[in-house]
């Protein structure tokens, strides 16, 4: 083989192994700045949100709907603390539908789900952005999504007065579907009879 | 150039010498065969043109203005060659079947590994085959592992008139056998701006300036959708155990922009214990969308 082939060869198989050695190191930067990404929005959620507890909070009962098997959700009365703003109010019943159903089989919302932001208009419509992780951890399907959709709006209409309609962001952006199917471009009706019939429709 | 030459050239014409020599002068030559070319290139071009215009009004009408036809149903129109007596094409009403999801939109997924966009793909084309032979047209929105767009899925059915659009789902959850009509719940669909400025009926569709909005256009077919899930969903109660009575009204996207009766089925679910549980039940499925179409056919005949 002619020297300057060797030479070439040489150099070629230098570049590879220095590629290799930074792309293995670039990888594990990748990966720790993704970690730091994550702690800090973490410890962003931490500052920001507002906390469940507040000085109105008065133990109450309140009717959580969770999942009553396989294709239906029917209210569960619970006591919870809960506070005589109805923004404060909304977020505690929605944390409570979110980590609190009675066993793992009622649960409606994904454990990982995460309310970011709530807040009323003047209008009636309450808001309510959550995490990537309600879009997509719910199981994809019409009924699925339906009872996660009815699980929240029902929880709202049943425990806080005043609400006409809800709206469901994720990451504050409006998504054409919870998971392939509901269409989460419009309005939910928040009106209490309407649920009731919703959840007795199943 | 000779005086000759240019005379020739601004006539667009190649003129030879009465004694057949060239015109003197190479670059003249040259150029006036460039122009002879040129000049038959356009007598040809204008022939064409004259001969494509004929053409069209031999036919008599423009292409662009025939009702395309339906790539899914030209296969089977065509007649079988050897075939002494063809069957007779399906003159029913057309359904538009949609198998919900497809590419890398799987839809449902189950623990054993079935996935949505599969399984309504082979239960669609099941009940295409049973739906055909009981002399219902039918269109599907696709028929391999694509994923057109909501409103792509819309279209075709919009294309026809009258069509039936039914889109087939496989759930997450449910209990396993059961089966539920959906049709599209609008009243919670309504824009702020639209609940503010109008005091229209919310039955009414929105228009703007006589047309229909493309996301809203579901809204006028509501009663009939709602009718017709109805028929299905009790059609499906007699056949599959555990399912509902009645059927159930959710804002689901994929029948937003239909424009014309639209109703979702789904079947519970990936968590059933083998794939044969759910595509074998394709067959009475079709049978019960095919009474509930002719029951509701027979409901709006009747109503005229």
């Amino acid at each position: 083989m002619p020297r300057k082939w060797k030479i070439a060869i040489g150099i070629l198989a230098v570049a590879v192994l220095i590629g290799l050695i930074s792309l293995r190191s670039l990888h594990r930067r990748m990966v720790r700045l993704a970690e730091t990404q994550a702690a800090e929005e973490q410890a962003r959620h931490e500052v920001l949100a507002a906390p469940i507890s507040t000085p109105t909070d008065v133990t109450a009962k309140a009717k959580i709907f969770w999942a009553a098997g396989p294709d239906q959700i029917a209210p569960v009365e619970i006591e919870l603390p809960l506070s005589a703003d109805p923004v404060q109010r909304s977020r505690q019943l929605l944390h409570a539908l979110i980590v609190s159903p009675p066993t793992p089989g009622q649960r409606t919302i994904p454990a990982d789900a995460e309310l970011l932001a709530f807040y009323i208009l003047p209008d009636g419509t309450a808001v309510a952005d959550f995490s990537d992780a309600l879009s997509v951890e719910t199981p994809s399907g019409i009924l699925s999504e339906e009872m996660a959709v009815n699980s929240i709006a029902g929880t709202l209409a049943s425990n806080v007065p005043g609400l006409r309609r809800l709206k469901i962001l994720i990451h504050g952006q409006e998504v054409e579907t919870l998971a392939g199917n509901v269409d989460l471009t419009g309005f939910f009706d928040l009106n209490p009879a309407t649920q009731q019939a919703s959840a007795a429709a199943h | 150039m000779s005086h000759r030459c240019e005379n020739a050239m601004r006539s667009h014409t190649l003129i030879f010498r009465h004694d057949g020599s060239w015109p003197s002068g190479a670059r003249c030559g040259v150029s006036a065969i460039l122009f002879a070319v040129g000049n038959l290139l356009r007598v040809f071009a204008l022939a064409a043109g004259v001969s494509a215009f004929l053409a069209l009004q031999a036919v008599g009408q423009p292409a662009s203005r025939q009702e395309a036809p339906p790539a899914e149903t030209a296969p089977q129109q065509a007649p079988a060659p050897q075939a002494p007596s063809p069957p007779p094409a399906p003159s029913g009403p057309l359904i538009v079947l949609d198998p919900a999801h497809g590419g890398t939109d799987t839809g449902a997924r189950g623990e054993a590994g079935m996935v949505e966009k599969d399984i309504v793909l082979q239960i669609a084309r099941t009940v295409r085959a049973e739906l055909e032979r009981r002399g219902f047209r039918v269109v599907m929105t696709r028929n391999d592992d694509s994923n057109p767009s909501y409103d792509d899925r819309a279209a075709v059915a919009n294309a026809y008139r009258d069509a039936i659009f039914i889109s087939l789902h496989v759930s997450s959850t449910g209990t396993v056998g059961s089966v539920r009509a959906y049709y599209d719940q609008f009243d919670t669909l309504i824009p702020p701006a639209v609940v503010a400025a109008s005091e229209k009926p919310k039955s009414q569709p929105l228009q703007t300036a006589g047309l229909t909005v493309w996301e809203d256009a579901q809204r006028p077919y509501a009663g009939t959708s709602h009718h017709l899930a109805d028929l299905m969903q009790i059609e499906v109660a007699e056949h599959f155990p555990g399912s509902p009575d009645t059927s159930v009204g959710v804002a689901v996207r994929a029948l937003r922009s239909v424009a014309g009766p639209a109703v979702a089925i789904e079947l519970s679910s990936v968590a059933a214990p083998n794939l044969n549980s759910l595509t074998g039940s394709a067959a009475p499925l079709a049978a019960a969308v095919a009474r509930a179409v002719a029951a509701s056919r027979a409901s709006s005949s009747g109503a005229r």
